[in-house]
């Protein structure tokens, strides 16, 4: 198992714990279906994901999931408040064209809303910036800056200040370590390599 | 429909219908009901035929069928060949066979010529017992669902127990979609593409078109013609227009663009044949007449128009309801008849009832007609579709 592998599945673990078994799921930017499969399988949830890639539909639908090609907030739009028990933004925010209005969408559609990314305020990529003094590449931001989708690399204080502006009450969060394992409740935003968050409005 | 849609040349010297992921050769069959069928409109036929095909064997539990639905001018002739004469193969000949997408050495493979229609089942060009003529205009009304229902009394002669998957484009897609919805506990899948759940007022002006070009052709005679005339010129003229709404301005641009006819005259002031595109129209409105009966065309583009998911059942939530069946619905970037918006819709008030349905769509250049597109990425999807059964150990893959 690479490190990336490995970290991805710490990853589906901690969402997979925020999630209430034989609910139902929707995942924004759900890719082949890896993390809905994985609820499928140890939450049987019943799960629809989004995406806008017509191969990784068909990914989702060998797997026997539902999955919708298409704009995520379009797709939103089309159900009612709190139709979902819980939506999931795994590693997606930091790609969306605006997503204040993806997130207050799934708040609307979800009873609940978990959101994970890689925080961009990590010491080793403030340093990463600070030295180089070019656009983060490692493992996790893999691309060049003129091979990358949009991104807006958010941080932990960042997003928590969202959550503020927008009172959206956070109901848990859970800060990794650079690892992406070892719980790192101290300092997060400069100690944290990637953040959890269950969300609710 | 179009019947044109182009396959790929032979590359040996076998003959195409000895290639090994071909049904081969294939002979229709007819089923007779002999029991009274009552139509939505009331109105009763003592009995029917429907015409049909099958490929691939019927397994002992009975459950691997896959019900294919053919559009308005399609047919139950949709793989193999019937000689080796035969020029084209059936309609859907590059999605199904042996090792195909629809699996034939896998799934027992049905499909029927729609009850209305005019390639060997029951339809307005069907002989009338109590007069000795064809009925004409005084055939019953026929729906989507009297088809379906139809298709359910052959299903059940053949002994299929349980459907593995509805398969249709066009207003096949509303029969495959109809089917799961009239009888839940049969239909496991329903592939349905480049369809609707209700048509827009424009694809119903569209077919008003072309009903007015039949029944104001004098020899239309209110639908009372021999079998070998009728409104030839009508008929033609409705299959010319309708066929301009299968493509797409991007792909008649490519197929013809401005270009001449080399035979067209050189003088540019006449009305005789200039543009290919002219040619070609005229070309597959007189082939359509050759094949297809006035009449029939009439019936089953009414039955089109009256299709509508949401006013016969309250909403499209309560007309899925009760479907067991997971969907997957198929929408092309460039169908302007059927457009992708349609096709989300039934997806997601498939969603809203709480049903397992997923929605795909295929950027294409070529239209309504793009479900019948050689496509490897349309193939894998619709094997995927299909040929999952039950979900694989799971895999941390990214």
């Amino acid at each position: 198992m690479s490190r990336l592998v490995e970290k991805r599945t710490v990853d589906m673990q901690i969402i997979g714990d925020w999630v209430e078994p034989g609910t139902r799921v929707l995942d924004l930017g759900c890719g082949q279906g890896a993390l809905l499969d994985y609820l499928v399988q140890t939450k049987q949830v019943a799960a629809v994901g989004v995406d806008l890639d017509f191969t990784r539909i068909t990914a989702c639908v060998r797997r026997g999931l539902s999955a919708y090609q298409g704009d995520m907030t379009e797709f939103m739009r089309a159900f009612p408040a709190k139709h979902f028990d819980r939506v999931i933004c795994s590693r997606t925010v930091h790609e969306l064209a605006d997503p204040a209005a993806v997130i207050l969408e799934a708040l609307r559609v979800g009873r609940a809303l978990t959101v994970g990314f890689v925080n961009h305020g990590f010491w080793k990529n403030r340093l990463n910036t600070l030295l180089q003094g070019r656009k983060i590449r490692n493992e996790v931001y893999t691309t060049d800056w003129y091979e990358s989708r949009p991104a807006n690399p958010v941080t932990i204080a960042d997003f928590e200040s969202f959550c503020a502006t927008k009172e959206i009450r956070i109901a848990r969060r859970a800060h990794l370590a650079g690892n992406w394992r070892t719980p790192c409740p101290t300092a997060p935003n400069l100690l944290a390599g990637y953040a959890l968050y269950d969300l609710a409005k | 429909m179009t019947d044109d849609v182009e396959t790929a040349p032979a590359t040996s010297a076998t003959p195409r219908y000895l290639a090994p992921n071909d049904v081969g050769l294939v002979t229709p069959r007819d089923f007779v009901c002999t029991q009274p069928f009552t139509f939505k409109s009331g109105q009763i036929l003592p009995g029917f035929t429907l015409r049909y095909e099958t490929y691939g064997r019927l397994n002992a539990t009975r459950d691997n069928a896959v019900v294919i639905c053919h559009a308005l001018s399609g047919d139950h002739h949709c793989a193999g060949w019937h000689s080796p004469e035969d020029r084209k193969p059936g309609w859907w000949n590059n999605l199904i066979g042996p090792g195909k997408a629809v699996d034939t050495s896998r799934f027992f493979v049905i499909c029927a010529n729609v009850l209305g229609g005019c390639q060997g089942s029951t339809g307005p060009s069907s002989v009338n017992p109590e007069t000795g003529r064809p009925y004409g205009v005084l055939f019953p009304f026929v729906t989507i669902r009297d088809m379906v229902r139809a298709q359910k009394l052959l299903l059940d002669h053949l002994g299929v127990a349980e459907v593995h998957a509805t398969i249709g484009g066009s207003m096949g897609g509303m029969l495959a979609l109809l089917f799961a919805i009239e009888y839940p506990h049969l239909v496991r899948r329903v592939l349905a593409m480049a369809t609707t759940g209700r048509e827009s007022a424009q694809a119903i002006a569209f077919n008003e078109v072309g009903r007015q070009a039949i029944m104001q052709d004098p020899a239309w005679n209110r639908g009372d013609y021999p079998r070998d005339g009728g409104p030839r010129v009508g008929l033609a003229i409705a299959r010319m227009m309708a066929h301009i709404t299968y493509l797409s301005d991007a792909s008649m641009d490519r197929k013809f663009g401005r270009r001449k006819k080399e035979t067209a005259h050189q003088d540019a002031y006449t009305f005789d044949i200039q543009f290919e595109v002219e040619s070609y129209l005229r070309h597959q409105g007189q082939s359509f007449i050759n094949r297809f009966d006035a009449n029939s065309y009439l019936y089953i583009t009414r039955a089109l128009d009256q299709f509508d998911l949401a006013q016969a059942y309250g909403s499209l939530e309560r007309a899925f309801s009760g479907v067991e069946a997971e969907t997957l619905v198929v929408g092309f970037t460039s169908d302007w008849l059927f457009p992708p918006e349609q096709n989300r819709q039934l997806a997601l008030a498939l969603l809203r009832a709480g049903k397992r349905a997923s929605y795909a769509e295929l950027a294409t250049d070529l239209g309504h007609d793009s479900f019948l597109l050689e496509s490897e990425e349309l193939y894998a999807l619709v094997r995927g579709f299909l040929e999952r059964d039950q979900p694989y150990a799971f895999a941390y893959e990214i």
